[in-house]
């Protein structure tokens, strides 16, 4: 189906989106902390990708992706470097809350 | 040539730099550690799912060919990279805005 990519990227970050707001983990306590370690790390990896995929280290099954695209990448690919690092630093920050929390 | 294998190697190493060059030492933190135990497990889930269905497809010639279950070795590595990177930017930030760490309720 056309949707699994983006269903896969909907599943992850919803547990992570929800929880995020929890004023326990003062998450968004800086939005320009959260833009920036998303989007300097994403702009290496997009144009890693292009190259990549240019080069046949991989591809995307056409069959799972609604055909939306930014330069040779599906859009669901490019929204992955949002969603992973943005459920990434949400666990990390949980791990630290729990960890702090024990002591 | 393994292109992908080196590229994979290659930013694992560039993010245990970035982490020595900024001063956020998270590799020798036991919590990052910890951290990663518990998104190995998370990304083993996903991107299980992405290289079984598959929704993404590898060029075999690129890559070593060990998997774990669907996954490329590789991934472990560029996902180690990507994440890392994250992470020493969003700590790097944390120290330089000064930004508090609530501390939870006790009890």
């Amino acid at each position: 189906m056309p949707f699994e990519y983006a269903l896969v990227l909907l599943l992850c970050s919803a547990v992570p989106l929800v929880m995020s707001f929890s004023k326990d983990l003062n998450f968004y306590a800086s939005w320009r902390r959260l833009v920036l370690a998303v989007a300097i790390p994403m702009v290496a990896f997009v144009l890693w990708d292009m190259v990549a995929t240019q080069r046949g280290h991989w591809s995307f099954n056409p069959r799972y992706t609604f055909g939306l695209e930014l330069g040779n990448l599906p859009i669901e690919e490019v929204l992955f470097f949002i969603v992973v690092p943005f459920c990434a630093l949400f666990t990390w920050e949980s791990v630290k809350y729990f960890l702090r929390r024990r002591r | 040539m393994k292109e992908y294998t080196i590229l994979a190697c290659a930013v694992a190493l560039v993010a245990v730099a970035v982490d020595f060059a900024l001063k956020t030492h998270l590799v020798r933190q036991k919590r990052f550690w910890i951290f990663w135990g518990v998104m190995t497990a998370l990304t083993t889930i996903v991107n299980g799912y992405l290289t079984w269905r598959p929704i993404v497809v590898y060029g075999e010639a690129f890559n070593l060919g060990i998997r774990l279950f669907t996954i490329p070795v590789e991934d472990y590595l560029y996902g180690f990279g990507l994440i890392t990177l994250n992470l020493v930017i969003w700590e790097y930030l944390t120290r330089r805005y000064r930004i508090p760490e609530i501390p939870p309720e006790k009890g």
